[in-house]
Order: C-alpha cells, then structure tokens, then sequence
C-alpha cells in the first residue's frame, strides 16, 4: 500500500458459497478480499452433517458399518476397516489370515481409487480438464474389482467385524494382476502430461507452504502432513494389520507447497500398487471371518484407533458400556477436519485462484468434516 | 516404548495428577483432574521421552451419569500414543481450552461446547458451526436429548 | 473464376444491368453481407460442434452421437433451444448497456471478415489497410465485456469483465508486434498483397527464419488470450468464483456471446493462416479450399491447447504478456527489419 494520495479502495467481502463447483462437497468461505487477495477467509461448514455419531449410538456394531461406510465415502473400505479394528480390539478378536490380505488388498485399492479422485478434481479446479477423465477411466477398472467382490460400487459394507463378508471370486486375481500391469503406464501418462508443465508448476510452486511446525499443532496428517517434511506415516509408524509384512516406501515432501503434494500422492498411488501386488502374491487360503456371536456385546471398556487413510489419519473412538449390544460412544475424526482448520491461515495474503488450489491440493471433502 | 513402560513413566512422572484405567485392551488411558489439565499438557509437551507434539483427537462423552472428555494425544518422534480423560458432573460443566499447545484443538473444542453443552474458557470463538446457525432445540449429543423426531431403535 | 473482390464484382454486374445508382449500392452491400453472414453461421456451427468432437476424443469419450450422425445437428438442436428460452433481463441492470453488449460483441467480430481473404479474389472489399483494420475492428470486443460487466449491475459480472478487458488489452500489444513485422516484410497491410508475397511455399513467412517462427507463436499465444480461451481462460472459469462477464445473460443474448466467440476463433486461425501459412496458396485444389484447410488446422491446433493446459492465474497471465512476449515481439520486430534492410533472407 502506498502512502501518496492513492486511489482509495476498500475491502469486500465475497461469499464463495455452498454450491460451488469447486469445493469439495458443501463447504462455504466467506472471504474478505483486497482486491484478487484475500486478506481473511472464515470457513462455514455443517451443511453435510448427517448426525452419524449420535445415530450410531442408536445402532448395534454391525449395523454401524453401513454408517461408517458414509463417514467418508471415496474411501469407505478405510472407515469400515478403523470401526473393525477398533472393535476388535475392546473384543479381542483376530481376524484370519485370508481375512487379513483381503482386507489389505481392498484398502490399497481403496487409496488408489481415492487418489484418483484426487487426482482428477485438482485438475479439474486448475482448468486442465482432461486428467479429470483419464484419472476416471483407471477409476473404472477398480471399481469393476470392487463389484465383482461385494456387489457395490461405492459404499461397500465389505470389512465385517472378525473379517470380510465374501470372499473374492476367482477372476478377482487375474483381474487385479492386469489392471495393476498397466497401471504404471497410465501413471507415467499423467505425469508426462503435468508434471514438467510451465503452467502446472507455477500455479502449483510455492502456493500454500505449509510450516513444518504449523502441520503438527494443527494436528494435520497423511499425505499433507509427509509433504511439509515429517515422516510419519501410520501404516508403518504405528503399524495396524499386516503392514508390517509388505515392503514400501513412504515418499515425504520438503517445501509443502501444493507442487510437493501433487508428487507426493503420485508416488503414492505407486506404492500402493507395490503393496497389492506383494498381497496377492502372498495370499493365503483360508477362513475369511471369525465367527462373532449374533448378540456381539464387547466387555466394557474404549479405544481409540487410528489409521492410515488417503487423506490423514482417520481415527474412531469407541466407548462400550459391556453389557449392550450398542455402542456408548463413537467419536469418528477424519483428517480433512483438522486440514480445514488451517485452511484459513495458509491462504491469507494469497490469490482467490491461490485458495482453489490449495483446497483441491489438501484434498479436503465434506463428509469427513461434517459428519 | 511399549505400553508397559510407558505406563510406568506416566504414573511415575505425574504420580499424583495421573490414575490409571487401564482395560489392558489397546493404548492405555488415565485419568486426570480437570484442574491439573494444563500444567500436564505443557509438561508432555516439553518433556523431551514423551515429545507429545500430536493431538489426535479430543471426545466427549455423556455416560448417562457423568460427562467425560477423553484427549487421545501421540508423539511423532517417539513412537507414542495414549489417552487421557477428565470426568465431570452435568451441572456447570467446562474445562479449560488447550489450543495453546495444540492449535488443532480449536475445532474439536468448539464441537464439543456446540454438541454437548460443555463450556470451554479461553477458547474465544465459541460459535455454532455444525448445527444451523438458528439451532434453538438444546445439545443433541447428550443421552437426555430428545426431539419430536428422533426415534429410538428398540433393543433386539 | 476470378473475381477481384465481391462487392466489386457484384457492384459492377449490378451497374451494368441499369438499376438507379442507389439501388446497385444497396443491394451489392446487402448482398455482400449476407454471403458473409451466412458463410460465417454456418462455420460457427461448425466449430461448435467439432470443439465438442474434438475435446470428447482427447478425453476418451465420443461427445455428441445422437442427434444426427455422430451428433452433427447437435448445434442446430442447441440453437433452438437457446432461441425459446426466456430473454431475461436483471431488474437492477443498466437496460441500455446491457443490451447493447452482445450485438457490439457479434458485430466487432463479423466486421473483421470484411477483409478476409477466402481464396484467390474472393475478398469482400480488398482494403489497402487490410490487417490493421482487422486489428482495429477487434479491439471492439474490450467495448462490449465492459459494458456486459458493467451492465448486469453484478459485482461478478464486473469484475470477470474488467479482468477480460485487461488480458484482452494486455495481449494485443505482442500481436500487432509480431503482425508488424510481417507487414514490414510484405511491405503492404493490404491482405491480398501478404498473401501475394508467400506464392511459393518455401517464402511462406512461417519458414523465413528467424523471424517467422517467433512471430507466428507470439500471434498464436496472442490469439489464445485475445479469444479467451484456456489456458488464457481465467476470466470465464467456472471452478473460478467469478463466472465471467456473462453471468446475468440468458437465452439468445447469450447465445450470440457464445457465437461471437466462435467467429473470434475462427478469425484468429483465418489471420494466422493468411500471415502466416500462405493464405490460400497451393496446388491442385481451389484456392479456398487450401484457406479451410490451413484455417481448420491452426483451429484444431488452438482446441488441443484448450483440452490439454491447465490455466494461468491471473496475475501470472499478465506477468507473461507484458515481461516476456512483449520483449521478445520487439527483438523480433528488430531482427526482421534488419532482416528486410539487409536483403539477405529476401528470396
């Protein structure tokens, strides 16, 4: 701002509202803006609340699965799966081993599909709108692997309590071999496409730096969390499942910028193909779930567990009063919560354009918000 | 460390403040007053064994007699993870805010005055963010809420 | 069949036959404008669909196939359907500007054609300042974005207008540079002799090096930005918050937006083609259907750029036209007079 007689402007306040094509789901800001900066942007969420906490308290544990599966539907294998192991901690029960790879199997399916989703929708927001379509049609294949399991294409209800509910048909494997056989392809087709792009990088470098310190105080995670620096991923960390079993790398970011993320989940889908393909090849046969009694009432105690999930760490807190079948207390936390919260203060001083991409680069969606 | 030791590090460092509820199940949980609240979350903090520079999670719950709200906290470094919660009574329930050492905090405090009706001092920004802004019906997380639709499922 | 341009042409049978003098001017002009019209209608519904065929191919989809073979009356169809929908004006708008908007909007854009050289005679008025009144009539476009953002009384509007007017302005100045120095080369403004000048293909001005190329691809980023499109497009994202200057217009008001930008894309790749590729110059084919050819092309080529970028921020967009293309439209404008002086590449 000058200090000579300049021309005299004011700021405004715009109100980037609930529909909008490029907010993930409902989520209004409300911005005050200096012309195309945006000095202050104070997010307005609870459009999407569906009151998922107080209706599981009203449901058995496994009718709660279904409502799991909505938390965060682009990955609802990842939410089914935190409420099973959670439960299956306070109950004490292990699930088999085929159990076990299946479940592995699908939630890296899971986290490839969401990053797909990822993937085309920042695209979208940045105006290429080709990689949008590319990034479905891999989509497709994986969605096809998941109806040919469970018969669904969204919500899945897969993940039980003790194990899975059906086991893979047989073209399941030759399938998956061959979708996971050309998936590095397509990989490389997208990344020839944006990544080298003068006009990819200079909207994606140095737009919404992350501090190191900043991600931790605000309890930022995953793939958001890695690209400011910290190294810290669940999966290997705080290992839950068989993770322990599989050989993969966890790629981490050094600036935080929305570039740094946009590489960071590439390399992730690419890990996670490795990890499919070391599960297929070792999985066993076997039971695929323990029997759990049909008046399934875990003894009195709660637990919090937490998982890696596509975008943070997602983590379910059950409290059992022992002696019913429903649960006292489920408290869901999702990462884009916390992601949203520190939306606003890495976005001042940016461009309107600047606050887009970030948000579709912090891969925030409203349910996992709301609730 | 695993959960033995550090069960005994906590209970050995903050003997007094820290009471053990252990169900031997997943990470353990403890106790703690609610007045000892802040002076505990600087000390793990700054502690450099514990390094607790994660906050996961903050729940509350209505157990039909008391509130309780459970922090589940984590360190990045050093491979930790517990909980910890404080409990009290329905009349006059509030806590203090800890987003002075986890800025995180912040949301979930707000959902938990916004849902259960427990206030939280020093917050400075206790609106309504989930529910309508017009929300007049009471705090629908507690156990004695009821509305006109809200339908209970019978026991099977 | 050589005809040294139509209005002449027509104005001279018209002479011939009698009619009184302002008769003979009435009807030539009239019927001058209405070839024109109906030529440019008739492309543009062209373009319409072929954008949708060829932005549904790169991205693996087939587009519009029912409505006629491989959907080729799908513009036709959405022509009707925009003509009966309800003229709405916002009840807040400035009503005269607000109207004005689209009709300067489609009469800047069919202006332009005036001087357009279709194939070998085939001009409608062969000017002698040809290209500079090309660049002159565009410039009209910034007239009718700021009165469609001033008038739909819409703090979006206005602001989506005012950015549009700015990119328009800001990528004028490296087109006419790099225009300038293939004027210098041909030594005239008027479209005839340009396309006069590059009768052999290897004088064509997109293969005098080192000047040819440069200019061609300043002209061609120029054009982009000047049409508004990806990844130039800033002003008309809808991922953006500001929709455009052409929020609050529906029905055929839109509809003719719509249309003039198609007439503009066309008019870019028509110039490119002229300046640049010959015009209609070649071989074995009539003379116009050499112009469609290469004018098609650069349009196919304008459409790939569209579906492959993603877009430029605002404030980078600017950065670019006044920090690098200007600069370098300059140089260029330089080389090719020292180029043109020295008689060294004049073959």
């Amino acid at each position: 701002m000058t200090t000579t007689k300049a021309l005299h402007t004011e700021e405004f306040l715009v109100n980037m509202g609930p529909h909008h094509p490029s907010t993930h789901g409902v989520c209004r800001f409300l911005l005050t803006m200096d012309g195309e900066v945006v000095v202050k942007a104070v997010p307005y969420i609870g459009y999407l609340h569906r009151a998922l906490e107080k209706i599981c308290e009203n449901r058995t544990y496994p009718q709660c699965l279904p409502i799991l599966d909505r938390f965060e539907y682009c990955t609802s294998m990842s939410c089914e799966y935190a409420f099973c192991l959670a439960t299956e901690k306070l109950a004490g029960i292990q699930a088999p081993e085929r159990a076990e790879y299946l479940r592995v199997i699908m939630l890296e399916l899971n986290r490839i599909a969401s990053h797909l989703i990822w993937f085309g929708t920042t695209s979208l927001d940045l105006g290429a709108i080709t990689p949008f379509l590319y990034g479905f049609r891999e989509r497709e294949d994986i969605l096809d692997l998941f109806e040919m399991t469970c018969g669904q294409r969204l919500t899945y209800n897969y993940i039980r309590i003790g194990g899975v509910s059906r086991d893979v048909p047989p073209e399941f494997i030759p399938k998956a071999k061959e979708f996971l056989d050309k998936f590095p392809a397509k990989i490389e087709d997208y990344v020839k496409l944006l990544n080298e792009n003068p006009i990819w990088m200079i909207r994606n470098q140095n737009v919404g730096i992350l501090p190191r310190e900043m991600a931790l105080s605000y309890g930022v995670s995953g793939p958001v969390l890695r690209a400011s620096g910290i190294k810290f991923d669940i999966r290997k960390d705080d290992p839950y499942s068989i993770y322990d079993r599989f050989d993969f790398n966890i790629p981490t970011g050094k600036v935080g910028d929305c570039y740094d993320r946009y590489l960071l989940r590439i390399e992730e889908m690419r890990q996670s193909s490795r990890i499919v393909r070391q599960a297929l090849e070792q999985l066993p046969s076997g039971e695929i779930k323990t029997k759990v009694s049909a008046n399934f009432k875990p003894p009195k105690g709660e637990v919090y567990s937490r998982i890696e999930n596509s975008r943070g760490e997602m983590g379910i807190y059950i409290q059992s009063p022992g002696d019913s079948k429903k649960p006292l207390r489920v408290k869901m936390r999702g990462g884009s919560y916390n992601h949203l919260q520190v939306m606003p203060e890495i976005v001042k001083g940016g461009k309107i354009a600047d606050l887009v991409a970030v948000m579709a680069s912090m891969d925030i969606i409203m349910p996992e918000v709301d609730r | 460390m695993d959960r033995t030791e550090l069960t005994k590090y906590l209970l050995d460092r903050f003997s007094d403040k820290l009471q053990l509820l252990d169900t031997g199940k997943a990470e353990p949980v403890f106790i703690l007053k609610a007045e000892n609240l802040l002076e505990f979350c600087r000390t793990i903090k700054a502690d450099d064994t514990l390094a607790i520079d994660f906050l996961c999670n903050i729940a509350a719950v209505d157990t039909g007699d008391l509130f309780e709200i459970v922090y589940s906290v984590a360190s990045t470094k050093n491979r930790i993870r517990f909980d910890f919660k404080i409990t009290m009574p329905y009349e006059n329930a509030e806590i203090d805010s800890i987003q002075e050492f986890w800025a995180g905090a912040n949301w979930h405090e707000r959902e938990v005055w916004e849902l259960f009706g427990i206030n939280i001092r020093n917050h400075g920004n206790l609106t309504r963010f989930l529910l309508p802004d017009d929300w007049n019906q009471g705090f629908p997380m507690r156990k004695n809420w009821d509305a006109p639709d809200f339908v209970r499922m019978p026991e099977l | 069949m050589e005809i040294a341009g139509i209005f002449k042409y027509l104005y001279e049978m018209l002479a011939k036959s009698g009619l009184p003098q302002l008769a003979v001017d009435l009807i030539a002009l009239v019927a001058s404008a209405l070839i024109v019209f109906t030529f440019l209608a008739v492309t543009a519904l062209f373009l319409v669909w072929w954008e949708r065929k060829v932005s549904a191919h790169i991205q693996q989809r087939f587009g519009p196939m029912r409505t006629g073979w491989h959907g080729w009356l799908q513009t036709i169809v959405d022509m009707i359907k925009l003509i009966q929908k309800e003229d709405i004006t916002p009840a807040t708008a400035d009503r005269p500007v607000f109207f004005w908007a689209p009709i300067i909007a489609l009469t800047a854009a069919f202006t332009a054609y005036v001087v357009m050289p279709f194939g070998k005679g085939l001009i409608v008025s062969d000017l002698n300042i040809g290209i500079l009144f090309i660049i002159a009539i565009t410039t009209f476009t910034i007239i009718s974005l700021l009165m469609a953002g001033w008038g739909s009384n819409n703090k979006y509007a206005l602001l989506g207008g005012m950015r549009s007017a700015a990119q328009v302005v800001s990528y004028e100045v490296p087109m006419v540079v790099a225009v300038l120095s293939v004027v210098l080369f041909a030594g005239s403004m008027s479209m005839m002799d340009i396309v006069n000048s590059q009768a052999k293909i290897y004088q064509w001005y997109i293969f005098r090096l080192p000047f040819g190329p440069i200019a061609f691809m300043i002209y061609l980023i120029a054009g982009t930005a000047e049409s508004n499109r990806t990844p130039f497009d800033l002003p008309e994202a809808e991922q953006e918050l500001v929709a455009g200057f052409n929020v609050e217009y529906s029905g055929m008001k839109f509809a003719m937006f719509f249309f003039a930008e198609f007439v503009n894309l066309f008019t870019i790749s028509a110039i490119a083609a002229t300046l640049f590729l010959g015009g209609w110059q070649g071989p074995f084919l009539p003379s116009w259907m050499w112009f469609m050819i290469k004018t098609l092309f650069i349009v196919f080529v304008l459409m790939w750029f569209r579906w492959t970028y993603p877009r430029l921020r605002v404030d980078q967009l600017m950065e670019f036209s006044w920090k690098f293309l200007l600069p370098i439209s300059f140089a260029n404008l330089i080389i090719a007079g020292f180029m043109k002086y020295s008689r060294w590449f004049n073959w």
